[in-house]
Order: C-alpha cells, then structure tokens, then sequence
C-alpha cells in the first residue's frame, strides 16, 4: 500500500477549531514536501478536552495540547523533521507546572483504563483499515468460524457485562432470552440516543471508533439469531451519523455486513435511524416506538423487548458502549473481562467527568474505582480555593453523592444504594459555589421539558415539584413545601411509567437526603448559602477582613463596589446583581454571602455594610423574607 | 246506422283483459263518461291479436279500431305479450294505409289497469277523430264490389 | 386456556391465564379507580391511578393493575396505605389540573381531597390527557383524527394543527370514552344526523321493543365499522368492532351480508305497506323551517320511552312545550297535485291519541285543526269524546299554514267553519298528521307481481267488493295498507283474511288451471318452431318424432301470443278462438240489424 508513513500526526477530536488546525497542518507539510512521508489523521475524542485541541505524534509519542493553527510551523519545524520536542506547547500538570511531554505519562491517561475508548483519539474512525489494523473484526472472525451462537452467549454471560445505558441488566441474559423468543424475525438494536446533558460517551464512541460498535452489532446479531440491525442516533450528533454511515458502508464492501458474511452463512445488515433528540427515545420502549415511526412515548414493560419489541417482534436492544465492549471480550476471553471491576459489576466504564474539575473530559475506569479518585486523581481535583460538594452522577434523573460519601467505589449497586445510579455515565462535580436546591431545580426544568407527557406522576409530577423548588430558590416557599415535595416525589417515582419518571425524582430525593438542612434553609430562613439563589442572596463586605485591595472593585461588572485603598470597600446592594464576581476574586475571605433579607436598600447609599458578621440566618429565623 | 241522419262511428276496440280491459271496466264502474261508439272485444293479451282481426272489424263495418294493452316494459301479465303488439302493430298501419284506410281510424297504444279516465278520455277523442273522417264504408266498397 | 390462580387482598381467585390484574378485579367486583382504561381499548397506562401492590417472588412493587398480566402466584392488594398514597397524590394532581369536573372531584374526595394542592391554572380546564380519545380515534374508528401535540407540560388533544379537519367522521366515539366530558360533538348541517332529526339512534339495537326474534341489528349508517370502511372503499375495513369484543356471546359477524333467496311457494302475500309523504311538498306548513315542526311520527319517536328524550314530550330546546297544535289532512284529502286526495284514514285517531298523550304528559294547550273528525271504528267515538272532555280545543277547518315567527315560537292559521271566523294561535309545537302514500317503489312491485295499481297508486284487489285480497295473478295476495290506508284492526282482519286465501290455495292440493289454453292442431303444424321462441312460459315444445310442436296446458297460461303467430294457423287458443273473435266482430255489426228488424 501506498500510505506507508514516517509518522502519523494524530489530531483530535474534529470539534473546536480542530478543522482550521488540520487545514493549517496539511498546507505546512504539503509546502515542505512531506505529503508522502507525513500522514494528518483526523482521530475521534482522546478524552482530554480541557486542553484540546492535542496533537500526538507517532512514533515518538509526543503530546502537544492546546495547539493553535499559528504553532502549527514551528511545530512542523522542530518535530516533524528536526525530530526535537516543542517545549512549549507540552501539557503542563497543574501541580507542580512540571512539563509532560510523552502520551503515555499523562496523569489524565495513567489511572484510567480504556478498553471501550481504547481506539479514541488513536485511529482514523473513517478507515476501515486502521480499525482492522489494531485488530478490529477479529472478534468476529473468531465468533463465525470458531463459536456457536450460544458459546457466544455463554462467554458473554461469563464475562459478567451489563447494559451500559444505566440499568445494569446483564447483556449475556438479555441476548439469550432474545434467542429463545420465537419468532423469524428479530432484531439488534444499538441504542445512541445519549440525551443527557453533559454526557457524550456515546457519541465519542460513535464519533470514535464506529466499526467497535458496528462488530458488537454483529457478533450480536450472530448470538441472537438477528438479520437485522439499527442504530439510533440522535440527528443532533451529525459527524456521529456521517461516521457510521461511512463505517457501515466499508463494511459492507469488505463483506462484514450483508449476505453470507466472511462466507460464514450469517447475513446482517444494519440501518441508522436518526432520532428527533428527544431525552425519552433513551427510554427503550419509547425508542422502538420511535423507530417504528411513531412517537417516542414509553409503554408498560411487562413483556420483555426480548420477546415483543421493535414491530412486535423480539428485539435485543444495548447501548453502544456495550456492544463495543463485545469484541474486547471475545478477543481477550470473559475471565479476563471479568477480572477487571467489582464482584458485581465487570469491565470498565466511561464517564463524562465535567463540573468543578481541573481536567474535566471523557475517561474510561474499571468498575470499582472510587469517586475521589476519579475526581481528584483523574479530574485533578476542583479549581483553586473550592472544595468538592457533591458529585452528580447518571445525567439529570441521576442524584447527588455528597463530598462525604466520596469513597464508595463506583459500580451500579454502590452508586444505587447512594440514591444515585450509574446512569449513561454522565459526572457532574459540583463544589461548595453549588446550590443543591438550585441544582434540583436545574435537572427538573430539564426533566419537565423532556417529560413526553403520557403519564400523569411524571407530567404533572414534575411540573409540581419544579413549581415548590422555584418558590424555593426565590423565597416564596411555605413551611412544610418540604414535604410536600417530599410525597410527591416519591409518588413520582413510583408510580410512574418508564424509567424517565421513576428516576425524576432522583435529584430531588438524594439532594433532600443529604442536603435537606440546605433546603429547610431556604424556605425558613430565606437563605442560600452557596449564593446560587440570587433572589435569596446578598453579598456583603465583612470589614474585619477587608484590606482595601481593590480586587474585587475591578471585577465587579456593576461598577457597584467602592472604597478608598486599604481601607474596608462596599457594596452598593441597589446595583448589585449577585454574579458572585467579588466573591470568587477575593482572597481574604472578605465577602460573605447573607440572606437578602438581612440587608437594607435604605440609609447609608444602599451599602449594607455593617451587617452582622455572623451567619445572620439564626438571628432572623425568617422573619421577613427578602423580597425586592 | 244513422241517427237523424247524424253520421255515429263504430270503433272497435281490442283490449288485454288485464290492463286496458280492467280501465274499461272501472271506467264503467266508476261511472265516467264514454261516448257509446266504442265495442269492446276482449282478449286476453294484446299479442293475442292477429292483424286479420283489424282487417276483419273495418271488413264489418267498422269506422275505427282501437288496440290498447298493458305498458310497456313490465306491465304485461304475460311478461312479454305487449312487445309483440309492439312489433306488429306498426306493420298494421303500413298495411292499412296501403288498403286507403285513413291511419286517424287506427289507434294502438297502453293504459293500464289504473287508467281509466285516460280510457275514458281515448274513447271520447278517438270517437271524434273518426267522426270528422267520416264513414268508412269498407263494407259497402267490398258489397259493391261482389256485385 | 390454562387456569391460574392469583392473590387479590387475601382472596384466591381461579381465573384464566392471558388476562391483566385489572381484568380479573373487574370480574371479580374488587374495585379499582380508573381514568384512562377502557374494555375495548389497549391498556394506555397513563393515569396510574391503578396502581396496586403486586408481590411476585416474594417482593411487593407497585404496579399499575391495567398494565400487569395476572400471573400464576401474583399476590395482589389494592388498597395497602402505599397504595392510597399514591393514588391521593395523584388525585391532588389531577384535582389541581381539572378543579371543575365533577368526576374528578367525586374520586378526589374519595382520597379526602377536596381542594387543588397545587395553584390551578386553568379553572376550565377539563381534560386530564388520558388518552381514551385519541386511542378509540385511531385504534377503533381508524380516523385518525384526535392525538397527541406537543410534549411534556404542554401536551394538548386534538385534531392536526387544532384545525377542523374533514377526516372527522363526527362519530362521536370521542365524547362516549371521555371520562371528564371535555369533548363536544358540534352537530353541523350536512352531517351524518341531520337526516336524522330526532337524534341519532346507537348504531346497535332491538328494531322495535316487539321484534321477533328480538336480536339486535347494526344500522350501518351510524356503525362507525362501515362508515369507515365506506368511506376508504373499503381500505379501512377493520375499524371499530368493539360490540365484537364485549359480546361474550360472540354472536357478532360483521361479515354478514344481505342475501338472496330463491323460494319456491305457492301463494305470496304481498304486504309492502305504507310511506310518510313527504310533508315538505306542501311548503305552507314550513316543514323542515324549525325543529318543532314535526310529522306525526317523529312524534312517536319523540313520546317514545326508549326515545331521544327518554319519553318526554320537549320542543328542540329541551324545554316542554305549553301550546302544542295538531293539523290533520296534512297531504289527505286535498287536491293539491303535490298532495293527496284521499282520506289517509289514520290520521284523525292518531291525532286524538296524540293530543291525549301532549295531555296527560306536559299539560299543554292543545289546538286540533281538523276538518271532519273520522272516528268510524268501534270505540273510536268514545275516545274523541274522552279527549274532548281533556280539554283539547278542537278547531274545525283545516289548518292553513304555519308560520316561524323571529322569536321561534310558531303561528298556525286556519279557519274556523264552524265560526266562519279566521283564527290563529302561538304554539310551540306543530305536529303535522301527515298523509300515508304507497311506496316509492311500488310501481317496482306491481310489475313483478303482474298487479295492477288503482289510480292513488296503491294496489288494486281484483273486485272491490267481492274479491278485496286477490289480485289479477293467481296466487298474489294483497294484505294490509298495501291495498290502502287502513288502520290496526283493519290491517290485522285485511291480513287474516289474505292469509287464509293463500292457505286455502296451498291446502287444496291441486290446482285449477284456467281452460283457457292453447291447442296445436297437429295436422297443420309445419314444424316451424316460431311458436317456440314466442311463448314466454316456455310452454311449448317440439316433439322431434312426431315433428310438430305441441303445448304443456299446464305451463301453457292462455295470453294467445301463439295462436296470433302462427303462421300455419295450427294453434288455436281455446274460448278465445279466431272462429269465436271473427263471430264477435261479425256480430257487433250484426245487432242493428236485428234491432231495425
């Protein structure tokens, strides 16, 4: 083949401004005359968005991050054909500023375990070729020539693996049960509706390393017997869909989909189906229903897909992260999938690990590993000056852990048990600038959107808790809201149809678990004290601390802070908006956040300096709620 | 023949017993006004007629013959016999006129059972349509003749 | 079926498998509350006020009852105080969205919920977005008119767009499912009902109470089934059936079709009856112009028990009415070329009747415009004088035109003979004794039969007097108003009497044919087989030995078609022979001769 390389330049991922990067990068090597020793190869996501875009030279493993277009000739210069290291554009660790210069010693890169993500940011996800170079479609090979269908079961089951997209049910079970179903007609769904906000695992994936999805899809449809297969995607995720579609069209030309695959006697073949985006076609009733051409509404579950699903017919639905665990586990043997995470849950599993972090991005970790570890040794830990609060996991019906509870392992039972699930793996960390009310009140406007409706608890549930929680978050909450809101949720939870409103309630019901002091705070004292409530809240300047050194009277966007050098500063409450600006700036602690209700418009230019020092919430037990 | 010399038609009539002869009839029980020129010879259906009969009556002495069944298309009790005269009756005229008789003196047509003023009214028309024609006399051409 | 048996509070019931936990508590008289089930449709799920505790393997959930299949070894409560939490809050709910509806607030208090926990949005709302509407429209009917808009929070009922769509086959399927009444059926003009003026009968049900055998038929008028499949020619030919799926006799075949039958019988009894005339012919009674304007015979659906208004006698307002007016001869007894001019000799006794019932059922004034009163039968004199001492105003002169007056309120005017005096009165109702008049199709009839009509279009007996069933084709009966206008008692001895004709004629074993056949005299028979065509009975034949034609007298009916066609002269029509019409024709010229001499 013509494309034998000096070195490839891995670019990833093609969001941002990685396309102008690539561009810049072909034009500089095209008018060196590398073109024919040099290859640019566009990769999927590598994970490490917050400092993106990064590029990885092959061989030599360097690791450039935040490359801009305008380093692009320099760096063409020193690497590509003096062969030295561009110190300046080495990822530098936030600890310590120590220079990094090599992949594989990134902090980031060293804790996780990528198996799913293994080709992400590493290969083409365009080339057929690249995928079956780092052994791609060998899985498949190995399951039609050498297995039986139910080996094939027996070996998943053994492997322990279950469905990534939150509930857990074990794959191996759910495939053999659509192999027993009767029926001539069955079929293999992957499941890429990923609506969580935040989370994009999946679309990583498909974006990725499509081909991993497409042979899971295969080795799949062999297991259960299926000749059919669909992909659905949400049209909101376009290079996902241009991906796959690319990937399933090579493989059909290389015959891996179609008639008589690798002359095995198996036919399959798969369509994508690209869905309108809305969070409940997540819901795998409601995405059948939604493939069928329908509207995306969930339906009682009390016949398993397996045995009547997409057109009736017994249909076996996975995430996609699941079935690209599948030729991983063929390959590699279900002992060895099996070694890897808790008793209970096997394998790894991706996160999005955004919020409050240093390196927020797309990791992948074995099961069991624990929350602070995640946070702090992948993700770096919070930002200066903050602390960790809480850590949301399992997308918006998923709930809240709080900083204390870190140290449970991360697996479907633990997170449960904490009133969290595992969700599609979305992973908020949230720090002490969270309002966990707010946070509740965030999700559920979400949830209320993406409610499709059918059912009463979860259409009008949620309306209902989402109504309270405002009253919360701008004062005008009545005693005992708490628990009303409390019954509501949990009727919600129960008595709703599909899994979007059993686990609405979830951010609700954690949050009160952990936090109810914070929401008893907010409706009796009117008192938010993460200042996220702005209606509740109002920052004053606490003159003992202040040293007048005009920091914060720069920030503030209001021009509303004035005082003489190192002397106390003020603030003009009649002007200020409650951005929180000063607060973060200040070094000293100066500011601090009081119940509106305990500063005065009047006298004295609006200032409220003067305030008691301490938290006044105990000294006026909602008396008067701030109200402007 | 004459009254005070007032020259009064003969007319023959040929009626179906189930539609024309039945108007006749209830022309008579109903008590309407007929002129007294009109005989009535019954037969059962009109197809029933042979054309000798027409040339038999004007042979007689008949100023006028008249041929009434049932409607056509479904009224004949013998489903069909009305379709027959149908056939005929138009060769009759032909024949009539060829023999010099007037085709004023020769009337066929259908009135059901449920018609008899409109028998009543054919009677009264017809009487006075042959007796502007005036006689005949078929008879006497034909006496005439054998002498 | 394979039995199994399932838990439900404590209580062991046997049932059979296939069925949902509902199903076997709605059999089994345990009370459930329900918004969004109904028999004939899918279990939707979208109220969960259903919501039980199911315990299987020994670990109770929540479930809602609609939804669950009745498993073997379900342990079933309906009513544990998880279960009333649940179903509380949900009625909280479902109260705060629907404040106004009875229903609501009926199973909200049930809960002790009486006022909505939560800030009421719309106080008029009245739907609770159970689906039952959407799910008969599509589901059932096929019309696929009525769904779902929008999502979450905002989701609404309704047609595409929230336009009036002319996909809406107005069957009303809708407003029957609908448990809070928050859909209404606009009656339009041109609509399925307007030919039904008296409101539309279900589209299932018993002819009349006196059917025999009293089994209900579809009207595949109003059968939302065949309207549909009408509609679509045919495309949409599984819609509705939901009588199908509740009969548990299952003695319901939409395949039904209407059939011919070929019967051999000896005597037919020809009993077609009557029709209404049409009382918009005569345009002075403003028939048709308002809804309280009605023929005799609305009036007996209306005063009907099993009728539109349940018996009660109320003007199309709904309201009873105080002044009623009755005009007879409306169409009888009038010269009119639209009109009739006989005596529909019904109409004088069911008007009385009716003054009676307007009487005794609202105490309403009652005007009867009438121009003789005919009480001929026995008894009939009676009852006139009996209403009379009720208080009806009888009016004596025909009734000369109804007006609608802006208000609504109706003038009928006529004159009063006996006064000499025009009179008119204000009613709010007129009910119009409408003539009867043959049917439209009996001209049709006639024909096949060989009958022949009187002039008023009815059937004509073969004599007045002597022969009042019989008709001019043997064996052809006439029995009932077929022959004319004719009350019960007459109807009933006119039918007796047909019946026994056409019973002495079946019993007598042999029939006398009449001698009036026709003869082929074999000697001159050419064999020209024209004869063979022309009989319409088929009656002769060709005797190929003997090569002359020759006739079956008792096929053979005598019309003489063969005798005039001859061509050989061999047939000779007996009694009606050429000798015999040649000597009636020599002889009607003969007679003044013989008188002269």
């Amino acid at each position: 083949m013509a494309d034998l390389h000096r070195a490839d330049v891995l670019v990833s991922c093609r969001h941002g401004r990685t396309p102008e990067l690539v561009t810049a990068l072909r034009d500089e090597i095209e008018r060196r005359g590398l073109a024919e020793e040099i290859r640019v190869v566009e990769t999927g996501c590598s994970g490490f968005c917050s400092v993106g875009p990064v590029i990885t030279v092959r061989p030599e493993g360097h690791f450039y991050a935040s490359v801009q277009p305008a380093d692009v000739p320099e760096l063409v210069e020193e690497t590509l054909v003096k062969g030295r290291f561009v110190q300046r554009l080495a990822y530098k660790e936030a600890a310590g500023r120590k220079a990094i210069t090599r992949y594989e010693d990134l902090p980031f890169y060293a804790k996780q375990m990528r198996i799913v993500l293994r080709n992400c940011g590493m290969i083409d996800p365009r080339s057929i070729d690249e995928y079956i170079a780092v052994g791609g479609y060998e899985a498949l090979g190995k399951v039609l020539t050498s297995m039986t269908p139910d080996e094939v079961i027996a070996e998943i089951k053994k492997s322990g693996l279950r469905g990534r997209g939150g509930a857990g049910f074990h794959a191996g079970r759910k495939w053999e049960a659509t192999r027993r179903a009767k029926g001539d007609i069955k079929y293999v769904i992957a499941n890429g509706d990923e609506g969580d906000p935040g989370a994009f695992m999946d679309r990583a994936l498909m974006e990725g390393d499509p081909h991993a999805i497409i042979e899971g899809m295969i080795i799949a449809s062999y297991a259960v017997g299926s000749h059919q297969g669909y992909i659905y995607v949400r049209d909101e995720y376009p290079l996902a869909v241009e991906n796959l579609t690319l990937a399933i069209q090579a493989a059909r030309e290389y015959g891996l989909l179609g008639e008589d695959i690798l002359g095995s006697g198996h036919s399959f073949d798969i369509r994508i189906v690209r869905g309108a985006g809305a969070f409940v076609c997540g819901e795998s009733s409601a995405l059948m229903q939604s493939l069928e051409g329908k509207v995306g509404e969930p339906r009682a579950k009390h016949v398993h897909a397996t045995d009547r699903g997409l057109f009736d017919r017994p249909s076996c639905l996975n995430n996609v992260e699941t079935l690209a665990n599948v030729p991983q586990i063929i390959l590699n043997g279900a002992d060895w999938f099996a070694s890897i995470g808790t008793e209970r849950s096997k394998g790894t599993k991706a996160f999005c690990l955004v919020g409050k972090v240093r390196n927020p991005g797309l990791i992948e970790v074995p099961m069991g590993m624990t929350l602070k570890q995640i946070v702090n040794d992948i993700g770096g830990g919070p930002p200066k000056f903050r602390k960790v609060k809480a850590v949301q996991t399992g997308g918006p019906s998923g709930g809240c852990i709080p900083a204390s509870m870190l140290d449970i392992p991360v697996d479907y039972e633990s997170l449960t048990e904490a009133g969290s699930m595992m969700g599609s793996g979305g992973m908020i960390v949230l720090d002490d600038r969270t309002c966990m009310v707010d946070i509740s009140r965030y999700f559920l406007e979400f949830l209320k959107e993406e409610s499709c409706g059918k059912c009463a608890p979860c259409r009008e549930g949620i309306k209902r808790m989402l109504e309270i929680l405002v009253a919360m978050t701008n004062g005008t909450a009545k005693a005992g809201d708490l628990e009303r809101l409390e019954t509501l949720a949990k009727t919600v939870q129960t008595a709703s149809l599909c899994g979007l409103g059993k686990s609405a309630p979830n951010p609700v019901l954690s949050t009160i678990r952990y936090f109810r002091e914070e929401y008893e705070q907010h409706i009796k004292d009117g008192y938010c004290a993460s200042g996220a409530c702005r209606e509740l809240t109002a920052y004053v300047i606490v003159d003992e601390k202040c040293k007048g050194c005009g920091l914060c009277i720069k920030v503030c966007p209001q021009e509303g802070i004035s005082g003489e050098q190192k002397q106390p500063h003020y603030i003009d409450q009649a002007v200020c908006i409650k951005c929180g600006a000063c607060y973060d700036v200040c070094r000293l602690d100066a500011i601090k956040i009081v119940p509106k209700a305990a500063v005065s418009l009047g006298g004295n230019g609006g200032n409220g300096h003067g305030t008691p020092a301490a938290t006044p919430a105990k000294d006026k037990p909602g008396a008067a709620k701030g109200k402007a | 023949m004459s009254n005070n010399g007032k020259f009064e038609p003969r007319i023959v009539a040929f009626l179906c017993n189930w539609c024309t002869y039945t108007a006749a009839d209830t022309a008579g029980v109903s008590r309407m006004k007929q002129p007294p020129n009109v005989d009535i010879i019954r037969v059962m259906c009109t197809g029933r007629i042979d054309p000798v009969f027409v040339l038999k009556a004007f042979a007689e002495g008949a100023d006028g013959v008249i041929i009434s069944g049932c409607h056509p298309p479904g009224d004949c009790h013998y489903t069909n016999g009305n379709y027959k005269t149908f056939r005929r009756m138009p060769l009759v005229e032909m024949l009539l006129q060829q023999y010099g008789i007037e085709p004023g003196r020769f009337h066929w047509g259908w009135i059901s059972g449920a018609e008899a003023p409109k028998w009543a009214e054919l009677t009264r028309e017809f009487t006075e349509q042959v007796r502007k024609l005036g006689p005949l006399n078929w008879k006497k051409q034909f006496a005439s003749k054998e002498d | 079926m394979a039995k199994i048996t399932i838990t439900i509070d404590g209580k062991p019931i046997q049932t059979e498998e296939g069925q949902t936990i509902l199903e076997v508590c709605r059999k089994n008289n345990i009370y459930i509350p329900t918004l969004c089930y109904h028999p004939v449709l899918e279990p939707y799920g979208a109220c969960r006020l259903c919501t039980v505790e199911v315990t299987r393997h020994g670990w109770p959930s929540l479930h809602t009852a609609c939804t669950h299949p009745a498993w073997d070894g379900l342990v079933v409560r309906t009513n544990t105080a998880e279960v009333r939490a649940v179903r509380k809050t949900l009625m909280e709910l479902f109260l705060s969205r629907t404040p106004n509806v009875p229903l609501i607030q009926e199973m909200a208090a049930e809960y002790g919920v009486t006022e909505p926990s939560y800030p009421v949005e719309d106080p008029n709302e009245k739907c609770i977005l159970c689906g039952l509407c959407v799910r008969v429209c599509n589901d059932m009917v096929k019309a696929h008119v009525l769904n779902f808009s929008s999502r979450g929070v905002d989701r609404k009922v309704g047609p595409p767009f929230m336009e009036k769509t002319r996909e809406c086959i107005g069957c009303g399927a809708c407003t029957i499912v609908c448990p809070t009444g928050a859909i209404e059926i606009v009656l339009q003009k041109n609509a399925i009902y307007a030919a039904k003026p008296l409101g539309p009968t279900a589209a299932i049900y018993v002819p009349s109470l006196q059917a025999v055998p009293r089994v209900p038929v579809i009207d595949t008028d109003s059968c939302i089934r065949f309207r549909q499949r009408d509609r679509s020619n045919g495309e949409i030919e599984d819609a509705c059936g939901a009588c199908q799926m509740l009969c548990e006799a299952n003695a319901i075949d939409f395949t039904q079709q209407d059939e011919i039958l070929e019967l051999n019988v000896g005597a037919i009894v020809v009993a077609t009856g009557f029709q209404m005339w049409d009382s918009t012919k005569l345009s002075q009674y403003s028939y048709g112009k308002s809804p309280n304007i009605i023929t005799a015979l609305e009036f007996e659906r209306l005063s009907n028990a099993a009728g539109p208004t349940g018996g009660q006698i109320l003007t199309a307002d709904g309201v009873k009415p105080e002044r009623v007016a009755i005009i007879h001869c409306v169409g009888s007894r009038d010269k009119n070329p639209n009109a009739h001019e006989y005596c529909s000799r019904i109409c004088c006794m069911y008007s009385l009747k009716q003054a009676h019932l307007v009487r005794d059922k609202t105490h309403a004034e009652v005007y009867e415009f009438y121009m003789d009163m005919r009480a001929f039968g026995k008894g009939y004199e009676e009852f006139y004088e009996r209403v009379q001492e009720e208080g009806v105003v009888m009016v004596r002169g025909r009734g000369a035109e109804v007006q609608v007056l802006p208000s609504g309120k109706l003038r009928v005017t006529g004159e009063d003979a006996n006064l000499g005096k025009l009179v008119a009165v204000d009613v709010d109702m007129v009910v119009l004794s409408s003539a009867i008049e043959p049917p439209a199709d009996a001209q049709k009839i006639a024909q096949l039969f060989g009958l022949s009509r009187t002039p008023d279009g009815w059937f004509a007996e073969a004599h007045p007097k002597l022969k009042p069933v019989e008709t001019n084709t043997d064996g052809v009966f006439l029995a009932g108003a077929a022959q004319g206008p004719k009350d019960v008692p007459d109807t009933v001895a006119h039918a007796g009497a047909a019946a026994s004709m056409a019973v002495a004629l079946l019993n007598r074993g042999e029939v006398t044919i009449s001698p009036q056949v026709a003869v082929v005299d074999e000697k001159f028979c050419s064999a020209c087989k024209t004869c063979l065509n022309i009989c319409p009975y088929a009656a002769i034949s060709f005797i190929v030995e003997d090569n002359v034609a020759r006739v079956n007298e008792a096929l053979c009916k005598g019309c003489g078609t063969c005798v005039a066609t001859c061509p050989a002269g061999a047939i000779t029509g007996k009694h009606f022979t050429d000798d015999q019409i040649m000597a009636q024709i020599e002889g009607l010229f003969r007679v003044p001769e013989l008188v002269e001499a």
